[in-house]
């Protein structure tokens, strides 16, 4: 089915040279790990696959701007990282259109995380822990929360974060630290229990 | 040890700082200062022990037929690259570019047709009125040149006094047989440039004026052994000092007041005294 065997590099010139078929390469060669971060930001294989899915649509699509000295792993993983950026900021999107009002104050959302009745030793004990840590993460943007990703999980550097979500270096670094802010109060009522 | 290093134990890190530390990054500045600072040692503990709380999420195992499965899902719906080596030359020949440069040609000879009729439309209306005034393209000296005009006009109003004086000199007394020469003599080198300006400019009436008063100075100018009386009495009967100062009046009077030259016999009522 495909002629595998070719590079990176060779692929993408016979992709544009007409042979389409030699993107299913790359297809196959990359997609594993796109699906890794993919499914790491949206936290569910669904929204995963789209990711990976429309990650190929664009870079298939922008391919003739790619650039030979660059690498089509670390190309197409940023595109992937951005899919997956539109794909959360769309579902917090309709998230807020589903709530009547969302309180962004960290002592208040701390306040309505015990109001829900989840106090720290039950959720322990029902196994709402995790439960717990996703609603931490959804509170987060959908930047600061691709950022945290990519450093807490993917292991990127404060400059591959940068790239990857087409900010500066230091909005990068401020994006991980408001985020990692943000997670520990959240998840305050662990530590206090811990 | 040097400043940097002072304030650096002086200063506490900031959580930004212990963030970037608890991830393998930030300043050798901030990483010794976690290991001299209990404070801010404990504080990084603390840190590095609520990120450990964020548990690195597992995700399910993809292999290769995943990679065949998302391409078949995505191969049906991406065009096929143009060839890279094909001529841009065949861009340009394709029907869009084709009838975008008709568009273009036929507006350009639209204008041209447009400028080129309204050129030849001014240039109709213009022969008419020429014709009708009768007029050559030149106009008369004295409507298209002012300085030439005024030299003209005080030319000729000094001509028309010597022909005064001349027509009214008594034959017999010598009087004004000196004066009237250098007088001649002074308008005579004036009547030539006049008459060389006035070539070409098509006033007949001006040009045959100034002939005819060249002849007369010429003969005041230079008559042999001075301007005597007989001299005098000859000029008076031989050259038409009358008729030539008629024609001095009447071209001093319409250049004067800026009136177009006349058909001949035009201005046959003016002068008629003097």
């Amino acid at each position: 089915m495909f002629r595998m065997g070719k590079n990176d590099h060779d692929a993408i010139r016979a992709v544009l040279g007409g042979d389409k078929d030699a993107y299913g390469e790359l297809v196959v060669r990359h997609s594993a790990s796109l699906f890794r971060v993919a499914f790491r930001m949206t936290g569910n294989e669904a929204d995963a696959d789209d990711v990976v899915q429309d990650a190929f649509l664009r870079g298939y699509r922008k391919l003739e701007s790619f650039e030979s000295r660059a690498t089509f792993s670390t190309w197409i993983y940023r595109i992937a990282v951005r899919c997956a950026l539109d794909k959360i900021e769309s579902r917090k999107g309709m998230q807020a259109a589903g709530r009547v009002a969302e309180d962004n104050d960290p002592e208040a959302q701390e306040v309505q995380v015990m109001d829900e009745g989840a106090g720290p030793e039950r959720l322990l004990l029902s196994g709402e822990l995790g439960a717990l840590r996703q609603s931490a993460m959804q509170a987060l943007t959908a930047t600061e929360q691709t950022a945290f990703v990519l450093r807490h999980m993917e292991d990127r550097t404060t400059e591959e974060i940068g790239a990857a979500l087409g900010i500066q270096p230091n909005a990068a670094k401020q994006a991980v630290y408001r985020a990692v802010h943000k997670l520990r109060q959240r998840l305050a009522p662990l530590r206090v229990n811990a | 040890m040097r400043q940097a290093d002072v304030m650096n134990d002086l200063q506490h890190l900031s959580e930004e700082d212990m963030v970037l530390l608890a991830y393998g990054e930030g300043e050798d500045g901030a990483r010794r200062h976690a290991a001299d600072c209990a404070s801010c040692a404990a504080a990084l503990d603390a840190l590095r022990g609520d990120l450990s709380q964020v548990e690195r999420v597992d995700p399910p195992l993809r292999d290769e037929a995943y990679g065949v499965q998302v391409w078949q899902t995505i191969a049906g719906s991406l065009p096929k690259y143009r060839p890279a080596h094909q001529p841009v030359r065949r861009r340009w020949l394709s029907p869009v570019w084709l009838r975008g440069l008709s568009y273009a040609a036929a507006c350009a000879v639209l204008a041209g047709g447009a400028f080129y009729a309204g050129r030849m439309w001014e240039q109709a209306r213009k022969q008419p009125v020429t014709a009708v005034n009768q007029q050559p393209q030149a106009k008369p000296a004295h409507q298209k040149q002012p300085i030439v005009v005024v030299v003209l006009g005080d030319h000729l109003d000094r001509s028309e006094r010597l022909l005064v004086e001349l027509k009214h000199a008594d034959a017999d007394s010598t009087d004004l047989a000196t004066p009237l020469r250098d007088e001649a003599r002074t308008l005579l080198a004036a009547n030539r440039i006049c008459r060389h300006d006035t070539d070409g400019n098509e006033d007949p009436a001006l040009a045959t004026a100034l002939d005819h008063l060249d002849q007369l100075l010429s003969e005041m100018a230079n008559q042999p052994g001075g301007l005597n009386g007989a001299a005098i009495a000859r000029l008076q009967n031989e050259m038409s000092t009358d008729g030539l100062l008629f024609e001095v009046r009447v071209l001093r009077t319409r250049i004067g007041s800026g009136i177009p030259e006349q058909p001949a016999g035009g201005g046959s009522q003016q002068g008629g005294t003097i």
